[in-house]
């Protein structure tokens, strides 16, 4: 699919591509030989385009790594090696590879072919995260260019221009996108793909690449005094800081500065406004033109920064305008503020065109075509639909059977019972019925977060996570409640892959039935759980041979909870349960069906269990036989023996 | 009717199809010329929570999502869902409302009234078309899953595209088994009243 979609056409002719596609387009028109990456929303699709495609176009090396520490460290070598190397994540990803990356860009490799490019796409509104977090703030920790494009043919351009820099200055470029430039899809007009030029003459001199106390301060010089003072002339003077309707007057004496994809929702709001009036578009927004800026404001009364999140640009609006004595009114979120009522734009959620278009009204008065305020005062009754585990997904079931196991325990121990989840699917746990979450952060840390309680009370702590999870971050939190001897009870919950985020593989991953298949070796869990000395206990799901699976879940996870609290032992319970998204790649669903006649509309299986393919109808149970994908839990759940399958 | 700055939003369910109907549609405008944006907002979509998608066309690229009061069709595969994005409906309600009458009620919580949303849909537009997209699909080809094809033959009546095309972008996207009832389905969306 995407060796036909994204490599295969000729320069010049016009591809609808989403963001992550052009810039797997760019990256292959900049001749890249590695791309490493954790998959992460919105950014995954890169990561599996190379994935599919790395072979077939000649690239020396991709991976989905175990995580993006890991990622970032592949990638960082590759680069000083010679390597035109790119590495991808999400938002929150490069917290995890922050470590690495610091010590990364101050290094200076020698050779000519080197360059590394970071992609990291956030997610203003958290459509799919835990947290919102912009992570331009880390452009000045790092000292990293960074370039933000707007829309899909930028994306391609951009990839291209990150790998030219980083090519010349011997510094880590980062491209950031968000979802609304990831996630969109445009025409983008092709290029020629570029074949790579590694070449084999190798370079680890140790002022080159080694940040040690030796070497790392006259290392951060360079990379501050020389590469990133030659970056910000190149910034300056970059066409991708670009000022449009410079010479237009306004009666307001306004203009307005922007980047990314706020600049598309800018044109947007003047329309409908028709205000013309001269933006300073940013595409380079690390280090940012400062002299370009200056010259901007010189010719304005006023000026309005419009950008998403954190006001990153408008601080050094401010900065620069003082530098030179300006006394030109910057209009944007107040960042000193911390306030809603000095804010014309939001720190909180993405931005469109309708909140740019209040924003500028609040600035010049006019009146607007139509009144977008009497629009928004409509109110309707909305339907709050909570996001549902898929129809037979793994995690229902054990949801089930730790809601049935906690109860018992409860009701027998009187001991406070507190949950603690990790992220991927099974954080629908969180929500009501089972409402599991007490408390949850980030990537990996149910673990520690159980110990952080077990350790100081007579509580039962229980960790949720994920294979994927465990294997990205949880395995350091497990060895430590091991060594320390935390009674906590660790649930992994192994579906095989890294469901959440599309089913990619980890290393854990039995790929053997699937096209990742040909390259991967599985690490065993269960063999490696042994190997650490905890107490391990694992339960599978086999298909049609196991019998009420779920009721030894159940008295698994009761046994095992009552030898945490009793004996202040830490107990592991490993279910083995594929993620059913993979599972019909290989076999039909075994639909079941509901036999009216037996059926006493308890409601167990709509309401408790809340399979989405099962619904009420005609006081009675129902299936939609296109939705279930046949794991057969409802079978088993049913007190009444209504259930069975479909073609019985 | 000139197209130009021409604006769709679709909303439905997380797997009614929306995400296969904005690279259709897209694809096919863009071979006929324009200049396309679509955007997907979605979070965890594909398990039951509520979808935005827009699709934006004419001369020049767009923002991914429009201004409020700007769309000149929205979709609903989903009824209730189209309560989410009536913002989007022109204030003089000229914009055209396609509303799948498929209906996905909640556990204890209460569905909108057919007077209430009656009463709200002619509030926001005097073209409204309710289809029963998802009956036909299941009539006529046994799979409700192609509703959101029955829906793309219905607006194609609307919109600068001749079915031919679109009829050939459906024989690229499909694979062979479910060709033929895709097909189907489509034939019998462009015939619809
Ligand atoms: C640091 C970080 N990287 C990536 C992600 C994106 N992400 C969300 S859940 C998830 C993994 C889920 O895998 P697993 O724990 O196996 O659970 P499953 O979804 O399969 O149930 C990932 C990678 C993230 N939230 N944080
Ligand atoms: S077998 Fe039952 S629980 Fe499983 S997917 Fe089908 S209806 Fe849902
Ligand atoms: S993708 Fe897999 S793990 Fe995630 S909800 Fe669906 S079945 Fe469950």
């Amino acid at each position: 699919m995407s060796y036909n979609k994204i490599v295969i056409g000729k320069p010049g002719t016009e591809k609808f591509f989403l963001g992550n596609e052009a810039i797997v387009r760019g990256a292959l028109e900049s001749g890249i030989d590695v791309y490493t990456y954790y998959p992460g929303t919105p950014s995954s699709e890169v990561g599996e385009a190379f994935m599919e495609t790395f072979k077939k176009v000649g690239m020396k090396w991709v991976e989905s790594s175990i995580n993006e520490k890991v990622a970032m460290e592949v990638a960082g070598a590759a680069y000083a090696r010679g390597a035109s190397a790119m590495v991808g994540m999400k938002n929150v990803g490069l917290n995890v590879a922050s470590d690495p990356l610091f010590a990364l860009v101050t290094t200076h490799p020698k050779n000519k072919n080197s360059a590394l490019v970071i992609l990291v796409a956030d997610d203003p509104q958290q459509h799919s995260s835990a947290v919102e977090m912009d992570s331009r703030n880390y452009l000045k920790l790092f000292k990293i260019p960074a370039l933000e494009p707007s829309n899909p043919q930028e994306c391609l351009e951009f990839t291209k221009r990150a790998f030219e820099i980083s090519r010349e200055l011997k510094l880590p470029v980062i491209i950031r996108t968000v979802t609304m430039v990831s996630h969109a899809r445009s025409n983008v007009i092709i290029g020629k793909i570029k074949q790579s030029e590694i070449q084999d003459d190798f370079d680890l001199s140790k002022e080159a690449n080694v940040a040690s106390r030796l070497y790392f301060l006259k290392l951060k010089e360079d990379q501050i005094y020389i590469r990133m003072n030659r970056a910000l002339e190149m910034s300056e003077n970059s066409s991708i800081n670009k000022i449009e309707n410079e010479n237009v007057k306004n009666d307001y004496e306004l203009g307005i500065i922007t980047s990314g994809v706020s600049y598309s929702y800018v044109r947007e709001a003047l329309d409908f406004l028709e205000l013309k009036i001269p933006i300073l578009k940013i595409g380079f927004i690390n280090p940012l033109p400062a002299q370009k800026i200056a010259k901007f404001l010189e010719h304005l009364q006023q000026v309005f920064v419009v950008e998403e999140n954190d006001g990153y640009i408008e601080t050094q609006v401010l900065a620069i305008a003082q530098k030179i004595g300006l006394k030109v009114k910057i209009h944007g979120k107040d960042p000193f503020a911390y306030s809603k009522e000095d804010s014309l734009l939001p720190f909180v959620g993405e931005l469109n065109p309708t909140k740019i278009a209040h924003a500028l009204i609040k600035i010049t008065n006019i009146t607007p075509k139509f009144d977008l305020n009497l629009i928004e005062g409509k109110d309707y009754e909305l339907l709050g639909r909570i996001p549902r585990l898929c129809p037979g997904c793994p995690h229902r079931t054990t949801g089930f059977a730790i809601k049935q196991a906690t109860a018992k325990i409860k009701s027998k121990t009187r001991k406070k019972i507190y949950f603690y989840q990790d992220i991927g699917c099974y954080t629908l746990l969180a929500y009501p019925p089972l409402s599991f979450a007490n408390v949850k952060y980030c990537m990996g840390s149910s673990i520690a977060l159980a110990q952080g309680v077990a350790q100081i009370n007579g509580s039962l702590n229980i960790a949720i996570i994920g294979d994927g999870t465990f294997f990205h971050s949880g395995i350091s939190a497990l060895l430590n409640g091991i060594y320390n001897k935390a009674p906590i009870l660790v649930l992994i919950l192994d579906n095989g892959w890294i469901g959440m985020t599309g089913q990619q593989p980890h290393p854990g991953s039995d790929t053997r039935y699937y096209k990742e298949g040909f390259f991967k070796q599985a690490i065993k869990l269960v063999e490696f759980l042994q190997g650490t000395g905890a107490l391990v206990s694992v339960i599978t799901h086999q298909k049609s041979v196991e019998q009420e699976y779920e009721t030894k879940l159940e008295d698994l996870i009761y046994e095992k909870g009552l030898d945490v609290l009793e004996n202040k032992n830490l107990q592991v319970i490993v279910v083995r349960d594929e993620c059913i998204q993979k599972i019909i790649k290989r076999y039909k669903p075994e639909v079941r069906s509901v036999n009216m006649e037996l059926c006493t509309n308890c409601g167990l299986c709509y309401n408790q269990f809340l399979c989405p393919a099962i619904i009420e109808k005609d006081d009675s149970a129902y299936i939609k036989s296109t939705l279930c994908l046949g794991c057969g839990i409802c079978e088993e759940i049913c007190p009444n023996d209504a259930i069975k399958r479909e073609d019985l | 009717m000139i197209f130009d700055n021409y604006t769709i939003v679709m909303t439905g369910i997380g797997g009614q199809g929306l995400i296969s109907l904005l690279q259709i549609l897209g694809d096919v405008l863009m071979k006929n010329g324009y200049k396309v944006t679509t955007a997907e907002t979605h979070g965890l979509s594909q398990r039951g929570g509520r979808v935005v998608c827009f699709l934006r066309f004419g001369s020049m690229l767009t923002a991914p999502i429009p201004l409020i009061g700007t769309a000149d069709i929205i979709i609903a595969t989903e009824k209730s869902c189209i309560l989410e994005v009536l913002k989007y409906s022109k204030p003089d309600k000229s914009t055209k409302l396609v509303i799948s009458t498929y209906e996905e009620k909640l556990i204890n919580v209460e569905y909108p009234s057919e007077k209430y949303l009656f009463n709200v849909l002619h509030e926001n537009s005097n073209n409204i078309y309710l289809i029963p997209a998802t009956n036909i699909a299941e009539k006529l080809v046994k799979n409700p899953k192609t509703a959101n094809i029955v829906i793309l033959g219905y607006i194609v009546r609307f919109l600068p595209l001749n079915e031919k095309e679109l009829e050939n972008s459906l024989i690229q996207k499909f694979s062979e088994n479910i060709l033929s009832i895709n097909l189907n389905v489509f034939k019998e969306g462009l015939k619809l009243k």
